[in-house]
């Protein structure tokens, strides 16, 4: 434990500089895996209990679970894929490295979120009720609803732009570097936002139970329902 | 021909240089006053207020845990002192509530933003250790409140003079906006030796004021009264400055 935590101090700083990516990827030992997988767990999962308690406790602690289990989930899912995208685009990397790398990149957002949590904690506990009337509320609403997504936002361009100059650094190209972000940001993209339909709450509606999972999770999917709101939009 | 005197031409400006030019602050420890060491909180005190420089030269040096202590000892005991002259203006027991609301809430604002302020160090480059930004922090709360101390003597006498709320919640806003620029300003100057970049200082300082502004809502009522310690209704800050702007005539109900 206490290897770990000698390696949490100097290891996390590091990574958000952007001064031990390359460090980190060509040197993947066991404590490394699982120092990034706890920052994932436990930021993530402070975030996501600020953002579950708006609804209740109980949604609270079934966020704080559901969020890093999708960045957890889209990285593994995605391992394979990324695997064989970057060295077909021009960085030569091997399964596991690539997978660190996505994951460091998961570690930085994390980190970043697990950080803002007290401030969105802050933020829910002066707003009145989910439960209270929509109407009356509505600009607190946005106001939460806009607060998390710039900090989710913040913390995918940071983390972004640190996977970006990692790529940078092991590549001899920043066109193929700038490939591989995109080919891994769209794989991620897809599969993150379906986990995320399927895995909802997050929030949670005052309309409705809290549950881990909604009865028709894994009915339909996450761009269905984005067409069906657009169309609705559309015809009025 | 014009025979009037050419105007005086301008100084030329010199943008901040790179290191090593003569526009480049001088590294902490070059001057020998910086590395005077800090006793204790008087010493921390004059430091803060004469040269902010020793301070942060000291928070980098091995055991600056007693400066640390030392600058927040003086933020929880100088913004009880002014808490209570905040109280003065309802008196009853306002008197204890006032300090304790504000030194708790300057305590958990900094606390709530202690995170995100070295996220924003690392992600601008900044090589600065947790403890350090401790420090800083502790240090902008310590100045804060040394500048409120010196505005008490007026704050107490407007709150002897005037039976408005809304003035008197004013007046203590603006000694607060006045204390927190120098205080930001000192936090400033701490990442510049850090090495940090700017950009990420100056969103932080936003959260940090909002933060701050949001805990007088959170904890009021600070300068009126109320028969509950904390009120229940939650709040955003701007609502409830424009609603106590709003009432007409807002003064005291009783005491005064």
């Amino acid at each position: 434990m206490r290897a770990i935590g000698l390696s949490f101090r100097a290891e996390l700083p590091g990574l958000l500089r952007g001064d031990r990516g390359r460090e980190s990827v060509e040197h993947a030992e066991l404590r490394r895996w699982l120092l990034y997988l706890a920052v994932i767990v436990v930021g993530a999962g402070l975030f996501g209990a600020a953002v579950g308690s708006w609804r209740a406790p109980l949604q609270s602690l079934y966020t704080a679970i559901k969020l890093p289990l999708i960045l957890l989930l889209t990285s593994l899912g995605n391992g394979l894929l990324n695997a064989m995208l970057a060295p077909l685009l021009g960085v030569n990397l091997s399964l596991r490295q690539s997978l660190l790398a996505v994951l460091m990149s998961f570690t930085i957002a994390a980190a970043i979120l697990g950080a803002f949590s007290p401030l969105l904690y802050f933020l829910i506990w002066n707003t009145p009720p989910l439960a209270a009337d929509a109407t009356t509320n509505a600009s607190a609403h946005s106001l939460v609803l806009l607060c998390e997504t710039g900090i989710i936002a913040f913390a995918g361009i940071a983390a972004n732009v640190r996977l970006w100059q990692l790529l940078r650094e092991l590549s001899a190209s920043a066109g193929a570097a700038r490939k591989v972000l995109f080919a891994w940001l769209a794989g991620n993209l897809l599969l993150g936002s379906q986990l995320a339909w399927n895995l909802r709450p997050f929030v949670g509606s005052p309309h409705l139970e809290v549950e881990f999972l909604r009865p028709n999770a894994f009915e339909g999917n996450f761009f269905e329902a984005v067409l069906g709101h657009a169309t609705n939009l559309l015809s009025f | 021909m014009n025979d009037n005197n050419p105007p005086p031409i301008p100084p030329a400006y010199n943008p901040p240089g790179p290191p090593g030019s003569p526009n480049t602050p001088r590294a902490l420890g070059d001057d020998p006053q910086d590395t005077v060491s800090i006793t204790g909180p008087l010493s921390a005190i004059e430091a803060i207020l004469r040269h902010p420089r020793r301070i942060i030269y000291q928070l980098r040096q091995p055991g600056a845990g007693h400066i640390v202590f030392a600058l927040l000892l003086i933020a929880v005991a100088f913004s009880l002192v002014y808490g209570v002259v905040v109280g003065t203006f309802s008196l009853g027991a306002q008197l204890w509530a006032a300090p304790v609301k504000i030194a708790a809430g300057l305590v958990i604002s900094a606390l709530l933003c202690l995170p995100s302020l070295y996220i924003f160090s690392c992600l601008s480059g900044s090589q600065a250790r947790l403890a350090e930004v401790v420090g800083l922090i502790a240090g902008l709360l310590a100045l804060m409140t040394v500048l409120l101390i010196g505005f008490a003597p007026v704050a107490w006498v407007f709150s002897q003079s005037t039976e408005s709320l809304a003035a008197m919640g004013a007046l203590h806003l603006v000694f607060w906006i006045i204390a927190t620029y120098f205080g930001v300003r000192f936090l400033a100057t701490g990442f510049a030796h850090l090495s940090g970049k700017p950009g990420g200082l100056r969103v932080w300082v936003v959260i940090f004021l909002l933060v701050m502004a949001q805990m007088t809502t959170t904890l009021r009522p600070l300068v009126g009264t109320s028969e509950a310690f904390l009120q229940t209704e939650k709040k955003f800050f701007v609502k409830h400055w424009i609603e106590q702007l709003e009432k007409p005539n807002a003064t005291l109900p009783t005491q005064r």
